[in-house]
């Protein structure tokens, strides 16, 4: 048997062993029969057979190394015996060359072990008895047991992926449930009975938007967590700057994604991110159009830059000026479209039932909440590039560390504050 | 006794001769035509082209306003929009945008600078200032 074949078969052979009465089901092919009796004895007759299989694979493992001395081949049987003695069952298969059929040599041996005549399935139990004999009883047990655990093993993970599973189903179903509930309740209110009809089906696509949305944010705070985690080992470790620049452009990078898909949520329902809902109760706190306020965010970056070179105070000093500059013209936009939808809505004369002409215009105005968002995740991206570039790989690094941290710390609040005892009611 | 001179009869200098010709911050006009809005953008170092109650338009001025200039607004009509933004597309085709002219544009020193999101970049980048300068909106 030509030597490359040996990954093969060591990988077979750990397949047997890993997967224990599994293998024996798939392996011997053509083999009907089922095994009679209860679960215990099933598994000693299949571990015995399977016991087998693993000293054919050792023997064939052994020819194919070409090696007419003895080998001892370790194994989690246990058994530690020159291979000559398995020699026994040479005559039982035949070896041949050819690398194709190599898998189905075993095969056919395990068949042999079972369909053979009388005098070869004879030799094979003296041989298998003799060679038992050798090895200790123990070992039998210590099989067995491995065995059931593996199998208990494999049962409790397909058990907890179903469940998994399961769960997620739930939750995306309960989350579209509550959106479609406060959706109901907001058109009942306003829209009357007028528009029902042609409102269900979009508030399907827009639920789903938002269903999408909260799975993909949920796994994008896991990857920061990650993220953080990494840039705090990489900075104790002092590893090389390329190295840590890599982690530097990924964590800015998992920023830029964020607005990727805040963008998208944006277009089927603008209110639920300027909202914040899908934010913890902390960081809404501190919401200023769906998201953190950019120089808020220097606030926090600057103290742990230090020591910054002269240069870089003023560039940092100049970028918190634009910034402030940029979020009051935005501020300042925002309250326009308020005074604007605000007079839209109150206008028309009120001794008039249809105010459907003033709702709809509104809605026209409403339009440009979607740039505002997009304009404030502009800004925030800008600012983060901005630093990227006024500060040294390290320093991008630290504040990366930084800003990540606080995010996470606020989060932390606001699972503590909902956790809170409650006040003593007072009489 | 002496008249006082009323402050309007007197000349005052003009401190920001650019800025001066669109002093107001009301719009200049509704121009329909696409040349007149042409000489419009050439004649003003910044002007600001929007739509009518555009509150995007309204970020942008308070923006160029804190920086110290005081810029043009040109509301468009939405029936002469598609035509404008034609002839804009036209003509600026030579700079780097290759895109359809979006709507607020901002035109510094007669030649289209970008809509808010160039605006905002190049003012976080530190470099709004200098590019105003240039264009002769700024003077100190």
């Amino acid at each position: 048997m030509p030597f490359s074949n040996l990954p093969l078969l060591v990988y077979i052979y750990q397949i047997w062993e890993e997967e224990g009465i599994e293998a024996i089901e798939t392996w011997n092919v053509g083999e009907q029969q089922e095994l009679e009796g209860d679960e215990e004895s099933k598994l000693s007759i299949a571990l015995d057979i399977n016991s087998t299989c693993a000293k054919v694979a050792f023997f064939i493992i052994s020819k194919s190394m070409n090696s007419p001395t003895p080998q001892f081949v370790p194994s989690r049987l246990g058994i530690y015996e020159p291979i000559h003695q398995i020699g026994i069952w040479g005559e039982n298969f035949k070896s041949n060359g050819n690398p194709n059929t190599s898998t189905s040599v075993i095969v056919e041996v395990d068949n042999k072990l079972e369909n053979e005549s009388e005098t070869t399935s004879h030799e094979m139990l003296t041989a298998s008895k003799n060679y038992e004999q050798e090895a200790s009883k123990p070992i039998d047990k210590i099989q067995r047991r491995l065995a059931q655990n593996r199998e208990a093993a494999r049962k409790s993970r397909l058990r907890k992926k179903a469940y998994v599973q399961q769960l997620e189903n739930s939750r995306l179903k309960l989350i579209q449930l509550e959106q479609e509930l406060q959706r109901a309740r907001q058109q009942g209110l306003y829209m009357g009975g007028v528009l029902e009809g042609s409102h269900i089906g979009f508030s399907g696509t827009v639920n789903s938007g938002i269903a999408a949305f909260e799975m993909e944010y949920g796994r994008w705070v896991d990857v920061q967590h990650r993220q953080i985690c990494e840039l705090r080992t990489a900075l104790n470790a002092h590893i090389s700057d390329i190295e840590l620049r890599i982690l530097v452009e990924s964590g800015i990078g998992h920023y830029f994604e964020l607005f990727r898909m805040k963008s998208t949520v944006a277009k089927a329902d603008v209110f639920y991110v300027i909202s914040g809902v899908w934010k913890t109760s902390a960081e809404r706190f501190f919401s200023w159009i769906g998201g953190f306020r950019p120089s808020e965010l220097l606030k926090v970056l600057v103290p742990q830059l230090d020591p910054l070179t002269e240069q870089q105070i003023l560039e940092v000093c100049n970028l918190k000026q634009s910034c402030q500059q940029a979020e009051d013209a935005l501020s300042q936009g925002m309250e326009k479209l308020q005074e604007t939808v605000s007079s839209t809505v109150a206008g028309g004369p009120v001794d008039e039932v249809s105010y459907i002409p003033q709702v709809a215009t509104a809605m026209e105005k409403l339009e440009a909440l979607v740039s505002f968002v997009n304009q404030a995740d502009h800004l925030r991206q800008e600012t983060l590039q901005q630093m990227s570039r006024i500060l040294t790989t390290c320093q991008a690094a630290r504040g990366l560390l930084a800003l990540g941290e606080y995010f996470h710390r606020l989060r932390a609040l606001s699972t503590l504050w909902a956790t809170r005892p409650p006040e003593p009611s007072l009489p | 006794m002496q008249q006082a001179i009323p402050y309007k009869s007197l000349p005052l200098p003009c401190i920001d001769a650019t800025s001066h010709r669109a002093r107001s911050t009301t719009t200049l006009g509704h121009n329909g035509r696409g040349k007149d809005v042409l000489n419009i953008v050439s004649e003003n170092a910044v002007i600001v082209l929007a739509r009518k109650g555009c509150c995007m338009s309204h970020v942008v001025r308070r923006l160029l306003l804190t920086l110290g200039v005081n810029p043009a607004v040109h509301e468009i009509d939405e029936e002469n929009e598609a035509g404008i933004l034609n002839e804009l597309g036209t003509i600026c085709k030579g700079t780097e945008n290759n895109k359809m002219v979006q709507l607020p544009a901002v035109f510094i020193g007669g030649r289209l600078f970008g809509g808010l999101d160039k605006v905002m970049a190049t003012h976080i980048s530190g470099d709004l200032i200098s590019v105003l300068k240039d264009a002769g909106a700024l003077w100190l």
